[in-house]
């Protein structure tokens, strides 16, 4: 069965590029445009990796983070926080909130691959053969 | 006492260097000099060389034997120059350079043109590293750059993203081909508009670069002037005659003086017109229009005092503009501006304020500033202005300087005295009245205060708050301050009850903290820059 990837990110040109990619490379994409849809998303049906951008509207991407981080039924979701912000003291506060990996925008489509594939390979029980190919 | 001495003497214009300059310029020796003014060679030494005061009768003997104008050797210039060189020795750029105040007079006496380039300089260098320090709060705080930079990473990471897919993948569908490059293309368009945008930005921005504020130009055209302008005090009395005014034109005489002499119409308005380029003044003139708006919640002395103003920007165009007319200490455009509107300002409290009147009130009431505002129907800013310029020969009143602070100690107003200066950058010693008055709003405070080289000075300080216009408005309080050598505070009513004399106790202040030489003040706030 495909990993599932919940895209949080209010700029659509970059979410139909990496949906595209992901697709290519076998993951099932869903996408959402600010935080509090992300979080009605995630209690609907629970993915295997998030993509969130810092700043998206209405719930931004620190408080998404730290509710999911809060919760009990999502606190091992693994979260790849994505940001034009990269500045040392946001990346520290999203890692002190327990995000699982931080990219700077703008980013290589293959790092954000090959984050994602490290993100899945760490659930537990995935075996290899169920990691899509990159 | 050695410091206190160098101090002094430092303060003290650099006399003796030109003593010694016109002496050899007259081809005099130092015993010649001492003969013909009846004091002995050694004395004479100590003063050329700055070691003792000079002044008086013994200064005027010696200017008549060298055959100079007594200005050559006491002159407010010179005295200034040397202030301001103490100024730029207390920045902590020259830390451990020992720069006294003696090595200042020293350059300002013997080399007064380099003693003039290195304050210029100076004052540049400060003004080039505010600009840097703005720009770069700017740069880090500014919402719109913030949103733009965002703007800019957004762009370039679907833009990037887009590129990486068509430059990477080889079997893409037409379709999904065609997709991306419209998201390269609407992606590098938005791209450009932010840089365009910045761009725009940062040509409005520029921070700059003058080497001297207008400000400052204005406040040494102003001391250069000892703030006495006896043309604008006759033109204020042209007004009153030609207008029949009584001792205190009322408001409604103003305007009826605007109106039959110069055909302007005076309405009053509850705001200002959102398109005004001063949102806070409390005045706007339409001049083609002859139309002059009052706001109508300024206070009845402030509305007067604008009504004045424009008799005088009407009626004393000419004579305002001889006053500024090549004076080499207002280099800029803005500086010409803004002492023009000073020197409306002077016509204006001469015409409100008649000098003759004022000044007989003035000493009737021992300087009472209350009583003079409640008699000439002015503010007590107002007031303690036209005190400062009580300057008439053979009419001089009480010599005052005068300061203007906001409650975080930034001076928006400064007129120093010959020998008490007010420093141009950063805040003065916090023992100072002026700071206290905030403490206790509406009263005045009085301080009998000692610098460290025992001179003497009475300070009156009073904080006041701006009327507000509406509940609403924000607070907003100075506190105003003025000074004059202890030696006249017997004159003025607020030295009653104090005991004034050279032995009575005083608080222990100094200039600012950075020149202050006193190791033991518990309100020290840094460092001096000169070494004990």
């Amino acid at each position: 069965m495909a990993a599932k990837v919940l895209i949080t990110e209010d700029e659509p040109n970059i979410v139909e590029s990496l949906t595209f990619i992901l697709k290519r490379v076998g993951y099932e994409v869903t996408a959402v445009t600010d935080g509090e849809a992300a979080l009605l998303s995630l209690r609907a049906s629970q993915p295997d990796v998030m993509i969130l951008d810092l700043m998206v509207p209405k719930l931004n991407g620190f408080e998404v983070l730290k509710r999911v981080k809060g919760d009990q039924a999502l606190a091992g979701l693994p979260v790849l926080v994505l940001s034009a912000k990269g500045q040392a003291h946001d990346r520290r506060l999203v890692e002190e909130i327990g995000a699982d990996a931080f990219v700077t925008k703008p980013f290589s489509n293959r790092d954000i691959v090959e984050q994602i594939d490290r993100l899945c390979g760490r659930l537990p029980g995935a075996a290899a053969q169920d990691r899509p190919a990159a | 006492m050695q410091q206190e001495r160098s101090k002094a003497g430092g303060q003290r214009a650099a006399i003796g260097f030109k003593i010694r300059q016109q002496r050899h310029l007259a081809g005099l020796t130092q015993r010649a000099l001492a003969e013909r003014v009846g004091i002995s060679p050694a004395y004479l030494n100590l003063i050329e060389n700055n070691k003792r005061n000079i002044g008086g009768r013994l200064l005027r003997r010696i200017a008549d034997e060298l055959r100079s104008p007594i200005e050559l050797f006491d002159d407010a210039t010179g005295r200034r120059l040397v202030h301001d060189l103490i100024d730029v020795g207390s920045d902590a750029l020259f830390e451990g350079l020992a720069l006294t105040p003696e090595a200042a007079a020293g350059l300002a006496g013997q080399y007064p043109q380099w003693a003039r380039a290195v304050v210029r300089l100076h004052r540049g260098y400060r003004d080039r590293n505010e600009a840097v320090t703005a720009l770069s709060d700017r740069l880090s705080q500014d919402p719109f750059l913030g949103e733009s930079i965002h703007g800019v990473l957004t762009h370039v990471a679907a833009l990037r993203s887009a590129s990486e897919i068509l430059e990477s993948i080889d079997e893409l569908e037409a379709a999904d081909r065609a997709r991306f490059l419209g998201i390269v293309d609407a992606e590098s368009a938005r791209l450009a508009e932010i840089s365009q945008a910045l761009a725009g930005f940062f040509d409005r921005e520029r921070t700059a670069t003058r080497s001297i504020t207008p400000a400052d130009e204005v406040d040494d055209f102003l001391q250069e002037h000892d703030n006495y302008f006896p043309r604008l005090e006759r033109a204020a009395a042209e007004i009153r005659g030609a207008a029949g005014f009584a001792a205190v034109p009322s408001a409604s005489r103003l305007i009826r003086y605007l109106q039959d002499h110069h055909g302007v119409r005076v309405t009053l308005a509850d705001a200002l017109d959102e398109g005004a380029a001063d949102p806070h003044a409390r005045s706007f003139y339409d001049a083609p229009g002859r139309h002059m708006a009052l706001v109508a919640t300024a206070a009845p002395a402030t509305r007067r005092f604008e009504l004045g103003r424009l008799a005088a920007r009407l009626a004393c165009g000419e004579q305002i503009a001889a006053e500024l007319a090549g004076s080499p200490l207002l280099r800029s455009p803005a500086a010409q501006r803004r002492a023009e509107r000073a020197l409306q300002a002077y016509v204006a409290g001469a015409l409100l304020l008649p000098y003759e009147e004022f000044i007989a009130a003035a000493r009737a009431t021992r300087y009472d500033i209350d009583h003079l505002c409640l008699r000439f129907d002015a503010s007590f800013e107002q007031v303690c202005h036209r005190l400062l310029t009580l300057k008439k020969p053979g009419d001089e009143g009480v010599r005052f300087g005068f300061m203007r602070s906001d409650p975080a100690g930034y001076v928006t107003k400064r007129f120093p005295l010959p020998y008490m200066p007010l420093p141009r950058y950063g805040n003065v010693c916090p023992l100072w009245a002026v700071y206290r008055a905030f403490q206790t709003p509406g009263v005045i405070v009085r301080e009998l205060a000692e610098f460290p080289d025992r001179r003497r000075y009475f300070f009156i300080a009073r904080a006041i708050g701006k009327p507000l216009p509406s509940y609403a408005a924000a607070r907003q309080s100075v506190s105003l301050m003025l000074v004059c050598e202890s030696l006249h505070a017997d004159q003025l009513v607020y030295g009653d009850g104090l005991q004034l004399s050279t032995a009575a106790p005083a608080a222990a202040v100094g200039p600012t903290c950075r020149l202050c030489v006193r190791r033991d003040c518990a309100s020290r706030q840094e460092n001096p820059i000169i070494a004990a």
